[in-house]
């Protein structure tokens, strides 16, 4: 299947060694190694942000920093976080993965996978880069809806700057989508069928086929919301016969489907991790792999549940299909539920982030129910009920994925193990932290408290929760600090670590860590989808025979 | 082990808080000043109930999973993959929960969104950086607040008052919380609903749109008076045809 080893393939001289080689990279493990410590950078500048507004919030009528800087903080917390951390970890990290768990020597497009790297990188760098304009940064939210964020409004390059960043970042993922579902389909080893594909690489394939139906809408929205800021078009100006309520409809055309671009790789992280520390096969691989692709597809048909306080789309329609959402999700819970049954489960710290993960997840996915009915969204929408909401969902949960998968894959990508012990205290901090800062917002959001606004009055609550929740953002921050210690001092002791120190299941626990630049020097039998697993009890077996 | 803490006990210490809380969230609730208000506090109390035993179960068995199968040993785990009655009834309940809820959802919504052929007031609001114009349909009465001075809406006890609802300039948002209702304002679009306020009072409204730099002064009042009061306050200022101001932040 693989072809030409790589091994066997020239390097030029200057590309072995030092900088040069990681710039002039098209290894897959380094490309995804490369996306996840980018993402992680943009993981600190979003939190630092997060910080500030949460110092900013955390008594009523303070002014630690203006309107506008406030206006600035939010939109590129929302927008890094979402555009530069959580999808491209996810992206990194199924780089780094998809070609070793399909038995695979690399991605099937390697110089597009460089490329989509730098393009995205460019975009990040682009937007945050608006910040050195003169009327600073972007300003009108991560959705950026017009007028708000036409030429009358925001008239500051910033805003340019930010739409030609997020085209960028966007153009990136839908390369790096064909990258992925062409890698799964025809780079897969022999014996690799579509069946015995781990859970995880599933998740990327129905992601990466969402990012192919949704990122277009996006492409097209802020590529027409460019042609009216700069070049005379009036797409969304009412005055001239366009529709501000069109800009919605194509940007959560695109924006539903990004939740689940940000949720779906990390359902993979997380039953790939408690099927291993339950030390049992994926319950209802099957059911787990149709939810995927259910979910998928529901998420199409979903984006007006966002635009029920526009009065512009009352169908019932859009809420039954929001609300049909929660099967194939109920039946991925029972599934991680059944994977743990009568299991033997080790609650090491990625197994702890997985469960906080299951629960957080829970949490959001419930108020997530809540709010997909219009009578209560009317309430709740745009309130902090929703921040509360939404964070449950991609910071209690895809957050606590990521933070799952590295110190899951940490000693299979850097052979290097993080200390457990550490790891569970900076899983107390974030957990406790996590719980602490959003919770009282959904307090706060039904006491009546707007989002984005920069500051409140003096209520009877409304200060003590808001304190509450700046406790909370400070507790996760030293929880942050606690992990990026840990990696250092892990990083510098170097204890030795075996190639497989977690009894996996799927084919990268086969290789070395870290794997060699062509990945396997030989693959074991693939006859399920835990070939790793087959082939430790047919060693056990044949030991015993002995 | 060290750190052990951390595991099991954490959790179960996260998780019952968060169960208990909830409920005190509903509490925080306003418990809805119009007749519309009222039928979706009750979709409030029914979806929170549910959300809380969905809680209670779903996330016991993801709590108590790992206590009660805490590995012991090296002997390996029934290594059973799938329970074809089990994964049924799992995949039938929550369809039928969402079922129930959804038809909960359709008739709470079909009221609310409901208007009335013959509403007793008219008041056209308009939204424009940074505050709100009331205009009192038929009369020459009118609103005008600015984020210092937030505007303040009149509307009778026990009627019902139609708001239509436009924007000048960018996207804004209608929200009351005591009503538990809030409506977007969008440029070219216009919206109307209907309030019937069955409580007395002053309720504070804000704009829920981020609309920029004065977006969390963008706030107003709406004050429930007695219809005769009403009448009374509608005369006496429509004598005073001048742009009105009032009202507390």
């Amino acid at each position: 299947m693989s072809g030409v080893s790589t091994r066997d393939l020239p390097v030029p001289a200057l590309a072995r060694t030092g900088l040069l080689s990681w710039i002039a990279t098209t290894d897959h493990k380094r490309i995804g190694i490369m996306y996840m410590v980018t993402a992680f950078a943009f993981f600190f500048v979003a939190g630092i942000m997060a910080m500030l507004i949460r110092a900013q919030l955390a008594q009523p009528n303070q002014s630690i920093v203006t309107s506008h800087t406030y206006s600035q903080l939010f939109t590129l917390h929302g927008t890094a976080m979402i555009f530069f951390f959580v999808v491209p970890f996810a992206f990194g990290l199924a780089n780094f993965l998809v070609p070793l768990q399909i038995g695979a020597p690399d991605m099937a497009f390697p110089r597009l996978n460089a490329f989509t790297y730098w393009i995205f990188l460019l975009g990040a760098l682009t937007v945050m880069s608006g910040a050195a304009t003169n009327g600073g940064a972007a300003a009108s939210g991560w959705f950026a809806y017009v007028p708000l964020s036409g030429i009358k409004i925001s008239s500051g390059l910033g805003q340019d700057f930010w739409i030609l960043g997020i085209l960028m970042a966007s153009i990136s993922s839908i390369l790096t989508s064909i990258n992925l579902i062409t890698t799964v389909f025809i780079y897969r080893a022999p014996g690799m069928t579509m069946w015995r594909i781990p859970i995880f690489t599933w998740e990327m394939v129905a992601t990466a086929l969402l990012v192919l139906m949704a990122f277009p809408a996006l492409t097209a929205d802020l590529g027409m919301l460019l042609i009216d800021r700069r070049f005379g078009g009036h797409f969304f100006d009412p005055a001239a016969g366009g529709s501000a309520v069109l800009y919605q409809h194509l940007f959560w055309f695109f924006g539903h489907p990004e939740v689940y671009i940000m949720i779906l790789p990390y359902f993979g992280v997380v039953t790939e991790i408690v099927s291993t520390f339950s030390r049992k096969p994926v319950f209802g691989y099957v059911g787990m792999v149709l939810a995927a692709f259910a979910i998928a597809g529901l998420s199409m048909g979903v984006w007006a549940h966002h635009m029920f306080t526009t009065g512009a789309v009352s169908d019932p329609f859009f809420s039954a299909v929001s609300f049909l959402i929660a099967v194939p999700t109920g039946i991925k819970f029972f599934n991680w539920i059944g994977t743990m049954w009568r299991g033997s489960i080790s609650l090491t710290t990625p197994m702890l982030f997985a469960v906080g993960f299951l629960l957080n997840f829970l949490n959001g996915g419930i108020t997530g129910v809540m709010v997909a009915s219009p009578p209560i969204d009317f309430h709740a929408e745009d309130s902090y009920f929703l921040v509360s909401h939404f964070h449950y969902v991609i910071g209690g949960g895809s957050l606590f994925a990521i933070f799952a998968a590295l110190f899951f894959w940490f000693p299979k990508i850097f052979g290097v193990k993080l200390n457990e012990y550490w790891g569970k205290v900076c899983f107390a901090f974030e957990f406790i932290g996590f719980n602490l800062t959003f919770f009282p917002m959904y307090f706060l959001g039904v006491m009546g408290m707007p989002r984005r606004v920069y500051t409140y009055p003096n209520l009877p609550g409304w200060g003590s929760l808001n304190a509450l929740a700046t406790l909370g953002a400070a507790i996760m921050a030293v929880g942050v600090i606690i992990f990026v210690v840990n990696v250092i001092v892990s990083a510098i002791r170097r204890a030795p670590v075996p190639d497989d120190p977690w009894g996996g299941f799927t084919l990268e626990w086969a290789t070395t860590s870290p794997p060699p630049a062509h990945n396997f020097d030989r693959l074991p039998p693939i006859r399920s989808e835990r070939p790793v697993f087959d082939l430790r009890q047919s060693d056990l077996g044949s030991q015993r025979k002995r | 082990m060290k750190g052990r803490w951390i595991g099991s006990p954490g959790l179960a210490t996260v998780f019952v808080v968060t169960l208990g809380l909830g409920g005190c969230g509903w509490a925080s609730l306003p418990s809805g000043a119009t007749s519309q208000a009222e039928l979706m506090h009750r979709d409030w109390t029914v979806f929170t109930i549910a959300g809380l035993c969905v809680f209670a179960i779903v996330g016991g068995l993801i709590v108590g999973a790992p206590f009660v199968w805490r590995r012991r040993g090296e002997a390996l785990p029934p290594q059973f993959r799938r329970n074809v009655p089990i994964e049924i009834i799992t995949t039938v309940i929550p369809l039928i929960m969402i079922a129930l809820l959804f038809v909960l959802t359709y008739r709470v919504e079909s009221v609310v969104e409901r208007l009335s052929p013959s509403p007793s007031t008219i008041v056209d609001v308009v939204g424009f950086r940074w505050s709100w114009r009331f205009q009192y349909s038929g009369t020459s009465v009118q609103v005008i607040g600015t984020p210092k001075q937030p505007p303040e809406m009149v509307i009778p006890l026990g009627r019902t008052t139609r708001i239509n609802l436009e924007s000048a300039d960018v996207n804004h948002a209608f929200w009351v919380p005591g009503f538990l209702f809030k409506r977007d304002a969008i440029p070219g679009v216009h919206n109307s609903f209907d309030w019937h306020p069955d409580h007395l009072g002053v309720f504070v409204g804000r704009c829920a749109e981020f609309c920029g730099l004065e977006h969390a002064f963008m706030t107003f009042a709406v004050r429930v008076v007695p219809p005769d009061e009403f009448e009374r306050w509608l005369r006496q200022h429509e004598t005073r045809p001048t742009a009105y101001r009032q009202g507390p932040r």
